[in-house]
């Protein structure tokens, strides 16, 4: 098993008071297997599955992207900068 | 946290953005248009009141992504020069959040990738923003659409 930092931003963060959660995986987990994991795990993030995306090392990943030790994790739900 | 190229000029920061110094910065013998979009912070949505509006980022990866943009827009379009500044934390109302400039050789190329930049920049990077309203509420504003996959 593999234990990964996720970072939480906007409303996720204030959904679940935590700027990050921890995960337990599998090695060789897969970015959608993370966001399944994360929504059973934490209910508030479920109405987010099908909008937020997994950004691995700053980069928005597909979800068939195989994820390893060490890489830097965050939850995108839709953005609203401009 | 700035960085400023020879030929772009991307920028997350606290402070009131320095819409004279994108001008400047913008400007070059090789342009004959400059094309300046600058979102501001409006008072009044669908008869609410807005009194403030606070945004947060995932400031390596939205400077990253900035980056991208720009790569894809210069690959587009003929670019002389490009900008993309936006400010974080609070921005009260009537203030500029975000300011996008392109300079080009002629003017449909700058009006062109200043559009494509800032409609980009409102999917693609982790920044979102967090409305105050008079009576006390404060909420965060959701995008429509989730941002496109780029890894494979």
């Amino acid at each position: 098993m593999v234990s990964f930092q996720i970072q939480l931003y906007s409303v996720l963060r204030s959904k679940l008071a935590a700027a990050s959660v921890a995960l337990e995986a599998h090695d060789g987990v897969t970015a959608g297997e993370v966001l399944d994991t994360l929504c059973d795990h934490y209910p508030l993030m479920a109405p987010y599955r099908n909008a937020m995306r997994l950004a691995v090392n700053q980069e928005y990943a597909l979800e068939s992207k195989i994820i390893h030790a060490g890489d830097e994790l965050a939850l995108i739900t839709p953005v609203s900068g401009g | 946290m700035a960085e400023k190229l020879n030929k772009r000029w991307v920028s997350l920061s606290k402070t009131p953005l320095d819409i004279a110094a994108a001008y400047q910065f913008l400007q070059t013998p090789a342009a004959g248009g400059i094309a300046l979009f600058i979102g501001t912070t409006r008072q009044w949505t669908d008869g609410h009141e807005t009194t403030l509006l606070t945004y947060e980022s995932y400031e390596p990866m939205a400077l990253r992504e900035m980056h991208l943009m720009i790569d894809i827009a210069a690959r587009r379009w003929p670019i002389s020069r490009a900008c993309i500044l936006h400010r974080l934390g609070e921005v009260p109302p009537a203030e500029a959040s975000v300011l996008v400039g392109v300079a080009t050789a002629h003017r449909p190329e700058a009006f062109e990738a200043c559009r494509f930049l800032i409609d980009r920049l409102k999917v693609q990077v982790p920044i979102w923003k967090q409305e105050h309203l008079t009576d006390g509420e404060v909420h965060w504003i959701e995008g429509n659409d989730p941002p496109e996959t780029t890894v494979t």
